[in-house]
């Protein structure tokens, strides 16, 4: 399992870090603009809580199979300029 | 696309329009149903109360508004309301235009010149930066409780819940300690009386006291720098220059105005909410694990700040409707946060509800950069009171809510009895 972030969506709500500490890493601002390569399989739960925890739906999962679970909808003008 | 021109007294041709009245919200239920009544057949509609504005209240559109700052700025904007004799009206961040309070920074402010003075807040009050604060956050939960604990009676408001978010972010601004009181009540005051109430009238002065102590602290901190936030603000360096004195006590007003009334506002509801529930007071007892997705559901069901306003800055479709340059918006997280859509049973306390993006501290750039200091506050203060005086009661005819849920929502009084006990230090 992948985990993929739009920095530009995320606005440091922290969320993800809360129920994925083992999983999740944020910068110095609190913001996640790091993509996870390979989760481990028993930190799975974590990342897909966390994902699923994303008020502003920054987090895609991308299973092995190759499917992807976009954990939200996609509203226009996400980018907050904060990077 | 349903297309708006003005119509009289500037009604958006094609706009649902609605009687909403947001001054008389005057009792957190009579709120709560009234956005459910607009969530349910007009979650973004028309009114010509509150000076002219649509009102926006579904989950989904407040999250698109609130996303969307390149259209609906935060900044401070004047308007000349239309119609003969109309005169101008200064708009700033609060929904409901009426009280001239000192700027906010960075929460008035829009990119780009927002992102220096958002990064500072953001650094400042990052989890790992929170973390460190939690061992004073731990002391003055202890010694407030401490202070009553004995007694077997006391106002949780006062003592508690508005008591800690000012001392802990008053002592880190370094203001001096008799002086924490009389300011997180000057701020109180001024979220819980709606502006224009005469209640409200004889508050502003001792607001502008605290903005007057704001400026002199600043002033003095700029002389003689200490080892404080309001020497940090006083003297920050914004893209290599010093920023303006304005600036700089605007963001002491920020840490001041963001931190001391709003945690009061969401640990009250959670304690009032815990005696008319007892259930729910029982399960946090018996499983303490439950507390940190009990905050999160305390936080969606009785979210602070319940309103903002926005202003649109260019012409912009918006759930179907186009709203013109210098509209105003007024934008619920309160009625999204109950709306059903996204939260099955949303008028239920479900403590262990997850998935639980509830938008208390709202989406977008400005999702409020205190939240984990909050969360910190709030469960501490949630955690001693369950563990030192789990059988505290509400004297319920004591009990006071804040006079209007505009803008925030809150408790004024929640006087409580308990089992004495022996303090900790």
């Amino acid at each position: 399992m992948k985990v993929l972030v739009q920095p530009n969506r995320c606005q440091g709500h922290a969320r993800c870090l809360a129920e994925g500490p083992d999983v999740y890493v944020l910068d110095d601002l609190g913001y996640n603009s790091t993509n996870i390569d390979d989760v481990p399989s028993h930190l799975a739960d974590q990342a897909r809580r966390g994902a699923l925890a994303c008020p502003e739906r920054a987090l895609t999962l991308v299973e092995e199979s190759g499917g992807s679970d976009q954990a939200s909808y996609s509203p226009p003008n996400v980018r907050s300029g904060l990077r | 696309m349903t297309t708006t021109q003005r119509g009289p007294n500037g009604v958006p041709e094609g706009a649902p329009v609605v009687d909403f009245d947001l001054s008389s919200h005057n009792r957190m239920a009579d709120s709560n149903a009234a956005w459910a009544r607009l969530r349910s057949t007009s979650p973004v509609a028309w009114s010509a109360d509150n000076g002219g504005a649509w009102i926006v209240s579904s989950y989904d559109a407040v999250s698109e508004a609130l996303r969307n700052w390149e259209s609906f700025r935060s900044g401070r904007a004047v308007r000349t309301i239309p119609g003969p004799g109309g005169s101008p009206d200064l708009l700033p961040i609060n929904a409901v235009p009426a009280q001239t309070t000192a700027l906010m920074i960075p929460e008035e402010l829009d990119p780009p010149l927002w992102h220096p003075y958002r990064r500072v807040f953001s650094e400042l009050l990052s989890p790992r930066k929170v973390e460190a604060l939690a061992p004073r956050v731990k002391h003055w939960v202890t010694k407030y409780l401490d202070d009553v604990i004995e007694s077997g009676r006391c106002d949780i408001v006062d003592t508690l819940t508005s008591g800690v978010p000012g001392a802990v972010v008053l002592e880190w601004l370094g203001f001096p300690e008799h002086e924490w009181h009389r300011l997180g009540a000057a701020f109180h005051n001024m979220s819980a009386y709606l502006p224009g109430s005469p209640t409200a009238q004889q508050y502003l002065n001792e607001l502008e006291w605290a903005f007057e102590r704001i400026r002199e602290e600043v002033t003095a901190a700029r002389a003689t720098p200490r080892d404080d936030l309001t020497s940090f603000f006083a003297n920050i360096q914004v893209e290599g220059k010093q920023t303006s004195f304005e600036f700089a006590t605007g963001m002491v007003n920020m840490a001041m105005s963001g931190g001391v009334d709003t945690t009061t506002s969401v640990a009250s509801a959670a304690f009032v909410h815990m005696h008319y529930h007892p259930e729910d007071r029982q399960r946090l007892l018996d499983k303490p694990d439950l507390i940190d997705s009990a905050i999160e559901e305390f936080l969606r069901m009785y979210p602070p700040a319940r309103t903002h306003g926005r202003t649109v800055v260019k012409d912009t479709e918006f759930e179907g409707f186009l709203l013109r340059k210098d509209d105003r918006l007024i934008i619920s997280e309160a009625s999204a946060c109950r709306d059903e859509a996204a939260f099955p049973n949303a008028d239920k306390f479900v403590i262990d509800r997850f998935p639980n993006r509830h938008v208390a501290f709202g989406v977008g750039p400005h999702r409020c950069p205190g939240s984990h200091l909050a969360r910190a506050m709030f469960k501490e203060m949630l955690t001693q009171v369950l563990e030192r005086i789990p059988d505290y009661r509400i004297v319920e005819n004591e009990l006071a809510e804040y006079p209007n849920w505009t803008a925030l929502g809150g408790w004024s009084r929640a006087p409580i009895t308990f089992t004495p006990r022996a303090r900790r230090l």
